[in-house]
């Protein structure tokens, strides 16, 4: 034991001398230099390319993973609706059902079930949209098979046949839909998440890049003391490639940043706003038809339209979730559309109330027609048309996101090849500086 | 021999391999099945506390003699209700467009049918000679009373029970057919009565007398509560529910509906139904019940049974026998 240690403690020693004398001599002193300013551009350039592919990969996964998903989830909650809402509507023609209506119905289905397909196989990130997308694959069979039996049972003129649609309806209404407007948000916050991520700064390449341009400045003056020379060439270019580098992470981090917030605020914000508009429109229109349907026992059909067009456009037709689009629209053609879409609720709360009167006054059938027929004052035109006009304000503002959200991408474009280039350049040029006054001391 | 172990070896290594790439279980392991529901449907049902006071005590049935002989159509004693109904052109009935075999749309047409339409369009051709000169209006249960009283409609036909309480603000004419509380079950059922079900789920519309009837059952059942009778049939097919208990009328209709079901056991409650008037249009109650004693005494009642009731609730109809208070 004592023998070892009486052996290697006088070595330690020795050697922890040898590096202080080569320390203290000028040319042991620039080997430092040298070894801590490489391993700092280093590190710098290896942060920066990390952080950047980070970067890439997040606003790819918003634009394309998170992103359709997203757009899937909002098809499934739409489809689900609107198959609620035309599956009323069909009963409401008299035991045979118009063909139109049967194949919005059997569109609404395979939309739905091809964008539940679409979130299943992209599950697995988030246990929220596994656990949705799981209820709704759950009942959606159940669903279609009560709408299937009411059709049979109105085919035969029972009534039995409302009251297996009023079933299903309870079913979309207090199972699917929730399940919907769940995965729906689910799906919003990854696309939030991934983009608050990829807009978020490159803080450790940008502290790492600022160390390195203090440990060349202190180099610089250094040698300037010892040699008297104001320049060293090597060094220059390795401080020049560090502030180009770290201009290009601090530019691009910043431009990233403000493309993906304008693809949220001109975007996915907008789209937001609107899927509920239009989501619940389709509600109310359920409502409408369901009321008719229920012949008489639909008073808290009713109730749930005035809660619907409520949140659609307040209690006048002028607030709501229409005010809101219009309020927060970021450009004139979201504007004019919220704006249209606000004045078509207008005229359906005016047609809906003309149709309420008529089926109060016992005139059934002409309630009916008013609510089904093909006329432009009917209540279907009126919501076909507001339908029309969110759906397209709905993609022009989902086309903003994704162009928003490539400009994003295009901010990122060969800053990977760049920190390469420059990080190799700043290494060249501190050893080359280095390494040339080091030989003048030999 | 080195065949048969290598081929064990590659059998248990794709077991493995099998066992090793399985799909961990769904979240929550094994998925319960959760089958769909009426909208509102209570199980086991809140029963709301009896109404206040006893009933008042009378005779629901008895109603207001008719004269001897009907006025001839288009031609009422001038003053009297009747004549202010035909001066204004039509009779405005206020009925039901739900209740299977009484007063419900075909789906075809649109029009209303039913016991209780062609009920109302007999006494409009007893005022106008022809019944088109008729309008409809479809009342929910709760709106009956008022609807008489505000004028909105002039009788109601609407699967109305005569009571006591009720008399205090309608006047009815005469018994136009005797219902009473009995149950529906599947066709293959053995349950003959309340008795039979004890400590099973029996369905009724929510707040309804039917409800109260079977929340008292002795020995106990369970009672389910929907928002409509119908919504109990639903849950009948669905295997949800054992039974389902009310008017005998309604579940006839429901038995029509679906002839896996049949309406089985005693009547538990009485309740027969009355054509409600304002309370003072005392002439119009006297011509409705002349109306109805001529359909008893001509065989129109028996006629109308025929058509739409005896299917469903046997052919031993006879007319309920009138009864008058003067």
């Amino acid at each position: 034991m004592t023998a070892v240690s009486e052996r290697t403690a006088p070595s330690r020693v020795a050697v922890r001398r040898r590096v202080e004398q080569r320390l203290r001599g000028t040319p042991g002193r620039l080997a430092a230099a040298l070894v801590g300013l490489l391993c700092l551009g280093i590190a710098t350039g290896i942060a920066g390319l990390v952080g950047v592919r980070q970067r890439a990969d997040l606003i790819d996964q918003v634009a394309s993973r998170s992103g359709r998903l997203s757009v899937a989830a909002q098809n499934l909650y739409r489809s689900l609706s609107d198959a609620d809402a035309t599956a009323a509507s069909a009963f409401l023609s008299n035991g045979l059902e118009p063909v139109a209506l049967r194949q919005r119905y059997e569109s609404d289905i395979a939309a739905a079930t091809a964008a539940l397909a679409l979130v299943s196989t992209g599950a697995g990130s988030a246990p929220a949209i596994t656990a949705a997308a799981t209820r709704i694959t759950g009942q959606l069979p159940i669903y279609t098979g009560l709408v299937e039996t009411a059709r049979v049972y109105n085919r035969q003129g029972l009534p039995l046949g409302p009251a297996y649609l009023r079933e299903a309806s309870g079913v979309m209404r207090e199972r699917l839909l929730p399940a919907a407007e769940e995965l729906y948000r689910a799906a919003s916050t990854e696309v939030d998440r991934a983009r608050s991520g990829a807009g978020s700064f490159p803080w450790l390449a940008f502290l790492l890049g600022l160390m390195t341009l203090a440990g060349l400045g202190v180099a610089q003056v250094y040698l300037t003391r010892r040699t008297n020379r104001v320049l060293n060439l090597g060094l220059v270019l390795a401080t020049g490639s560090a502030l180009v580098a770290l201009a290009w992470l601090g530019i691009s981090a910043v431009s990233v940043a403000g493309r993906l917030e304008a693809s949220r605020a001109q975007g996915s914000a907008q789209v937001d706003v609107l899927t509920h508009a239009r989501i619940a429109a389709l509600q109310a229109r359920a409502d409408e038809s369901l009321t008719l349907v229920a012949r008489g026992g639909g008073a808290a059909f009713e109730a749930h339209y005035v809660e619907a067009t409520e949140r659609l456009a307040g209690k006048d037709g002028r607030g709501g979730l229409l005010a809101e689009a219009t309020a927060r629209a970021s450009d004139d053609v979201t504007e004019r559309a919220a704006t249209a879409a606000a004045e078509q609720t207008r005229a359906w709360l005016a047609a809906h109330k003309t149709v309420r009167d008529l089926d109060n006054g016992g005139q059934y059938n002409e309630a009916v027609a008013a609510a089904v027929g093909t006329g432009p004052e009917t209540t279907a035109s009126i919501v076909n048309e507001l339908d029309t006009i969110l759906a397209n304000a709905i993609t022009h503002n989902g086309e903003r996101f994704a162009q928003e959200t490539r400009r994003a991408d295009r901010a990122l474009a060969g800053i990977d090849i760049g920190i390469v280039v420059l990080t190799v350049l700043l290494a060249i040029g501190t050893v080359y500086g280095i390494q040339r006054r080091m030989a003048e001391y030999r | 021999m080195r065949v048969a172990s290598l081929v064990a070896l590659l059998t248990a290594t794709v077991a493995l391999a099998g066992c090793a790439g399985a799909q961990p279980p769904l979240p929550g392991g094994e998925t319960a099945v959760q089958p769909p529901r009426p909208v509102g449907v209570q199980d086991p049902a809140v029963i709301p506390s009896a109404s206040a006071g006893p009933p008042a005590s009378c005779d629901p049935r008895a109603s207001f003699q008719p004269a001897a002989s009907l006025p001839a159509p288009g031609r009422m004693p001038s003053g009297s209700a009747m004549d202010r109904i035909v001066q204004r052109g039509r009779l405005i009935v206020g009925v039901d467009q739900n209740n299977y075999l009484f007063g419900f749309r075909d789906p075809l047409t649109g029009e209303l049918t039913g016991f209780e339409i062609s009920l109302a369009r007999t006494i409009a051709s007893a005022l106008f000679g022809d019944d088109r000169h008729i309008q409809f209006r479809t009342l929910s249960a709760a709106d009956r009373i008022k609807a008489i009283q505000d004028g909105t409609v002039d009788i109601v036909v609407r699967a109305m029970t005569m009571t006591c309480d009720r008399w205090n603000e309608v006047a009815f004419s005469t018994e136009y057919l005797s219902a009473g509380q009995r149950i529906l079950v599947r066709a293959d059922s053995r349950v003959d009565g309340l008795d039979d079900l004890a400590g099973r789920k029996v369905c009724a519309a929510v707040a309804s007398t039917s409800i109260r009837n079977v929340a008292n059952a002795n020995p106990p059942v369970v009672p389910v509560a929907a928002v409509n009778a119908l919504d109990c049939l639903v849950l009948l097919q669905q295997n949800q529910v054992d039974a389902v208990s009310t008017d005998d009328s309604i579940l006839a209709g429901f038995a029509a509906q679906d002839p896996n079901t049949k309406v089985v056991g005693p009547r538990f409650s009485e309740e027969p139904y009355g054509i409600a008037m304002r309370k003072d249009a005392i002439d119009l109650v006297r011509f409705v019940n002349g109306v109805l004693a001529r359909m008893r005494a001509d065989g129109t009642w028996a006629a109308l049974y025929r058509r739409w009731l005896a299917d469903a609730l046997g052919a031993t109809a006879s007319p309920p026998v009138a009864r008058y208070r003067d």
